[in-house]
């Protein structure tokens, strides 16, 4: 009933050939595509990684930019306060220059004014001096003399009493 | 009429060979070749339906060799798989009238455990070198005798083990039916044996599987 004869090889030499067979055409192509999933899994889970280091990264450099550029707003406005400032305390002061300008112009306007008037009026004072006195006294000295006399006359006028002519 | 015990034998080669058991076993090699075919066909990196399924087989059996036999079982993966897919085909389809199973000889089950023993020193040999003779004299010389008779015990229990489950689950299954004269009066025993039996064939493909994997990985593992 129980009897070992060459069978035993030849079971032994199928069952290999079905482990041959079965790791050719079922086991590889599924540890194969088990493999490759996991490599696909890993890969996606490291892109992922990546991707959120860059994105955090990106989001520091924008920080920091951020931050720079509210410094470099501030140290802006700041230079712009200054610039205006120092501009408008240039013009008050150019401003009361000019005004001091004007008001040395118009000093010296009115004095030459004054002196051309006072001028003026000697010069009619001595025409109608000299009409006036020479219907009192023709004919007694010349014209010559006679303007030499009143000129005479009236420079001392001047020197007493025309300084003190208010004009 | 089927007599127990008594095998058609063939000479080839002036060699002598159980006819039924060869060719049930080419019967099993091939339903196993065209489910496992039929089962990864169009596989996708997306799983759907049974791809799920022999995915979970496939995970779950690396798991269990991981644990089992450590990182280097891994290779012997598909030869734990094709054992288990071989040993429960093989056992189921004697259930089926007019057919046996390849289990129900002595030859099938003694060269399945030879070939698993033969591995097993083949491979802590070649992994642990002077180690795997060293823990035959552990843990003192003398215990060589004991480890010995456990060494030789081991295909022996694996492959009388196998066999006389089948052997016995098919005669009981002949001899229910003669039992009375009329056969219908043993319908109901046949068929709960028959359920049985199922479970038997299962359990023993299980069995076999696992002790060939503890077995092997004893040789793989890195005790130390």
């Amino acid at each position: 009933m129980i009897e070992i004869n060459a069978t035993l090889i030849a079971q032994v030499l199928n069952f290999l050939i079905l482990v041959v067979l079965l790791r050719v055409l079922a086991y590889k192509p599924v540890s194969r595509l088990l493999e490759q999933r996991s490599k696909k899994i890993q890969d996606s889970i490291d892109k992922a990684e990546a991707d959120q280091k860059a994105a955090e990264e990106t989001l520091v450099q924008y920080k920091a930019k951020l931050a720079d550029a509210n410094v470099k707003a501030q140290e802006i406005v700041e230079k712009a306060e200054k610039v205006a400032r120092d501009e408008h305390d240039a013009a008050v002061l150019a401003t009361k220059k000019e005004i001091e300008q004007m008001k040395a112009t118009a000093a010296e306007d009115i004095q030459r004014e004054r002196e051309k008037i006072a001028a003026q009026l000697r010069g009619e004072v001595v025409s109608l001096s000299l009409a006036a006195a020479g219907k009192v006294i023709s004919k007694n000295i010349d014209n010559k003399e006679n303007e030499r006399l009143i000129n005479d006359f009236i420079n001392s006028l001047d020197k007493e009493k025309l300084g003190d002519l208010s004009c | 009429m089927h007599e127990i015990g008594v095998r058609e034998t063939t000479r080839f080669l002036g060699l002598t060979f159980n006819t039924e058991t060869i060719l049930m076993t080419w019967l099993v090699m091939a339903i196993v070749v065209i489910i496992s075919c039929l089962a990864v066909r169009n596989l996708k990196v997306i799983p759907t339906g049974c791809q799920n399924f022999i995915e979970i087989i496939v995970v779950w059996l690396h798991g269990q060799i991981d644990s089992m036999m450590g990182k280097r079982g891994r290779m012997l993966a598909p030869f734990i798989v094709t054992l288990f897919l071989f040993l429960l085909t093989s056992n189921l389809i004697g259930l089926i009238p007019t057919l046996a199973s390849p289990t129900n000889d002595l030859n099938t089950t003694l060269g399945l455990a030879l070939l698993v023993v033969v591995m097993v020193h083949c491979l802590g040999l070649y992994f642990k070198k002077g180690h795997y003779i060293a823990h035959f004299f552990q843990p003192f010389a003398p215990f060589v005798v004991i480890n010995m008779i456990e060494e030789i015990a081991k295909p022996i229990t694996l492959a009388f083990r196998l066999f006389g489950n089948i052997l016995a689950g098919e005669i009981l299954i002949i001899v229910l039916l003669r039992l009375t004269e009329n056969p219908f009066w043993m319908t109901i025993p046949s068929v709960a044996w028959l359920g049985f039996s199922i479970f038997i064939s299962c359990v023993h493909a299980v069995i076999f599987t696992m002790l060939s994997m503890a077995y092997l990985g004893n040789a793989l593992k890195d005790s130390h």
